[in-house]
């Protein structure tokens, strides 16, 4: 009898303590091939995987579920990687097996550098909608593919769960609101010096330039040269170099149509300890475009 | 080094096709030593002629010899009504056969190689391994102008939510789509065993009332696809401009085939002087309308037309409108017009 409730107590503490494991593991916005791999089965993770179906279909990573890219940011009028409507994007969450308390791992492909960005972007839409623990696989399907670790090509139906967004709305602002903190908050391009100078810009953006008393902080520079993240110290330094070391100041991040910058959101508000970041989803595609808005150089 | 040419040694081990030797298709001499010997002869697509295939695969490649993917048929029936019958022959011998035509696929487009479309081809699928179905590659790359990029979400909406759902192309259409069910249609519309949104959503089984009664008051007045399109679609004429001007959009008008349905339409790239280098005046060209009715492959549950009826039965967006008939256009585009009438509240 005795023994039968040491068992049991062993049974329950386990119960507590493994989801408590893997958070600590999974904890965002970064993890690494190896916490993932730890933690596949884990309870509440959900591997969510961005790329196309097709991709998928050829093989991910065992358990992941599908929804690709296309579904988390579409174009609206000129202006791309915009949110689709809210109940669109709850029914989506639903659909993927997600609620408030899973323990999202975004996954991704890496192949070109503007792949890297998809899973920051899901994960910052994911905060938005009100998931607060997602996390992106550092080098995603790519690194775990070239450190030859198991995959699937099994198509996972994952159990639909009612999802109610309770929406994080100031992590995602508008033009209106960036001209109204001109002046107050840090404004972050996370683009490349050249096009945060002016000297060059894609050709989907009106004019080059940059947003009035921004400073730079580019995307590039949060990668090794193996195309990993780099640590949190070396990050921390690129960090406060341009942004600074307060930590309650509001910070604004764009790029050119915000999808990008959310990496560098995603460092500062879960690595970082940045309390107050937002991204401006319009970023230089609508800011460029209206006259009124002042730009430099 | 273009990889995807060689051969994996693999296949040649594994694959039944390998094992009477790489001359049984390719023809060639397998026992010269010298490479110009060996490949006196050769055939660089075996399955250009269907004998080849047959020799294994006899019934399927019969029927394949008589699909729409093979004969391509559909495009001449599509445009034979503008033509006088010496027109017809004029098209037959000009244009059907020494243009149209190049672009039917044979077997080893779809099962080894991917087939040149403008010029341009993807070469091997996988290493001259014999695929059964690679949709992303194969029929992605042939129907790569409008339906494959409308489906994934790179058009700018977001994906075919059958897509989202994990669906490709095979899952709705079926195997005697592709090889043909031993009939020599003229068009496409002439095939029952096409995929249809009521093979799987019956009406009434809905679980929203709004849903079912939306549903009850637009049967067979408005196709599924005047809907449920969740996005802008690409025209044939954003590509095959040249000859007028078109803008990408989504367009519903009445259904040329049923004029009591209401749909959505594109814009089909065949305008008065298209045949004119072929000295084809085109006689009867306003016969046919230059909008048809489309399948888009970009379903939504939502969309703004299912969210606030007003977008239609008030604001007419996107409807076909007389001020938006492309100019200089066939005299039948204007039967397509439709006016909603508006809602008694």
């Amino acid at each position: 009898m005795k023994r039968c409730k040491v068992l049991k107590a062993l049974l329950v503490f386990l119960l507590i303590m493994l989801p408590a494991a893997a958070l600590a593991e999974l904890a965002g916005p970064v993890v690494s091939t190896n916490d993932l791999e730890k933690n596949l089965t884990a309870p509440n993770v959900v591997v969510l995987d961005v790329r196309k179906l097709e991709d998928y279909k050829a093989g991910h990573i065992p358990g992941a579920v599908n929804v690709p890219y296309g579904s988390w940011a579409i174009k609206k009028g000129e202006l791309l990687n915009e949110l689709p409507p809210i109940d669109d994007l709850a029914e989506t969450v639903g659909n993927a097996g997600i609620d408030k308390d899973s323990l999202v791992v975004i996954v991704g492909k890496t192949d070109k550098v503007p792949d890297q960005f998809d899973m920051t972007r899901v994960a910052w839409t994911l905060k938005y909608l009100g998931v607060p623990n997602v996390a992106i696989l550092s080098g995603g399907q790519n690194q775990w593919v070239k450190e030859s670790k198991p995959v699937s090509q099994d198509m996972v139906r994952a159990k639909a769960k009612a999802f109610k967004p309770s929406l994080n709305a100031g992590l995602i602002v508008n033009k209106a609101y960036v001209m109204e903190k001109l002046g107050k908050a840090t404004l972050v391009d996370t683009r490349a010096p050249a096009f945060y100078e002016g000297k060059e810009k894609l050709a989907f953006v009106p004019k080059p330039g940059r947003i009035k008393g921004a400073v730079n902080l580019p995307v590039g520079a949060l990668f090794t040269p193996e195309g990993l993240y780099k640590d949190k110290a070396a990050l921390a330094g690129l960090a406060e170099k341009a942004a600074g070391n307060d930590l309650s100041r509001e910070v604004i991040l764009y790029c050119d149509t915000g999808k990008t910058c959310t990496s560098w959101a995603l460092i500062l508000a879960d690595m970082l300890g940045y309390k107050d970041v937002k991204i401006y989803d319009g970023s230089t595609m609508e800011w460029l475009a209206d006259p009124a808005a002042p730009s430099e150089p | 080094m273009y990889l995807g040419y060689v051969v994996d040694k693999e296949l040649l081990k594994n694959d039944p096709h390998f094992k009477m030797g790489c001359a049984l298709c390719h023809k060639g001499d397998a026992k010269a030593y010298k490479k110009e010997d060996a490949h006196k002869g050769v055939v660089k697509k075996p399955s250009d002629n269907l004998r080849t295939c047959m020799m294994c695969h006899k019934q399927i490649t019969e029927r394949y010899a008589k699909s729409l993917h093979y004969t391509t048929v559909g495009q001449r029936t599509g445009v034979m009504p503008r033509f006088s019958p010496e027109e017809l022959k004029t098209f037959d011998e000009k244009v059907f056969e020494k243009s149209c035509r190049s672009c039917h696929a044979s077997c080893g487009d779809c099962h080894v190689k991917g087939a040149p479309v403008g010029g341009i081809s993807i070469g091997l699928i996988a290493k001259h391994k014999f695929v059964k179905k690679d949709e992303g590659k194969t029929c992605a790359f042939c129907h790569g102008g409008r339906v494959y990029p409308e489906y994934v979400g790179e058009y700018g909406g977001a994906p075919d939510v059958h897509y989202q759902k994990g669906m490709l192309c095979m899952d709705c259409h079926k195997k005697d789509e592709f090889h043909g069910d031993g009939n020599a249609y003229k068009s496409k519309s002439e095939v029952k065993q096409r995929p249809a949104c009521k093979n799987c959503h019956k009406p009434g089984s809905e679980a929203k009332l709004t849903a079912q009664v939306a549903h009850r008051e637009h049967e067979n007045k408005v196709s599924c696809y005047g809907c449920h399109s969740g996005a802008a679609y690409r025209n044939c004429n954003d590509c095959h401009g040249g000859h007028s001007a078109a803008s990408p959009g989504m367009i519903l008008g009445r259904s040329p085939r049923d004029k009591k349905m209401l749909t959505t339409l594109r814009l089909i790239p065949t305008v008065r002087d298209t045949f004119a280098p072929a000295g084809i005046k085109m006689e009867n060209f306003d016969a046919l309308p230059n909008y048809w009715d489309t399948p888009a492959h970009n379903i939504r549950k939502r969309t703004d037309r299912t969210r606030n009826c007003d977008v239609c039965h008030v604001d007419r967006k996107n409807f076909l409108k007389q001020e938006t008939l492309i100019k200089n256009g066939s005299k039948a585009n204007e039967s397509l017009i439709f006016v909603p009438k508006p809602i008694n509240r």
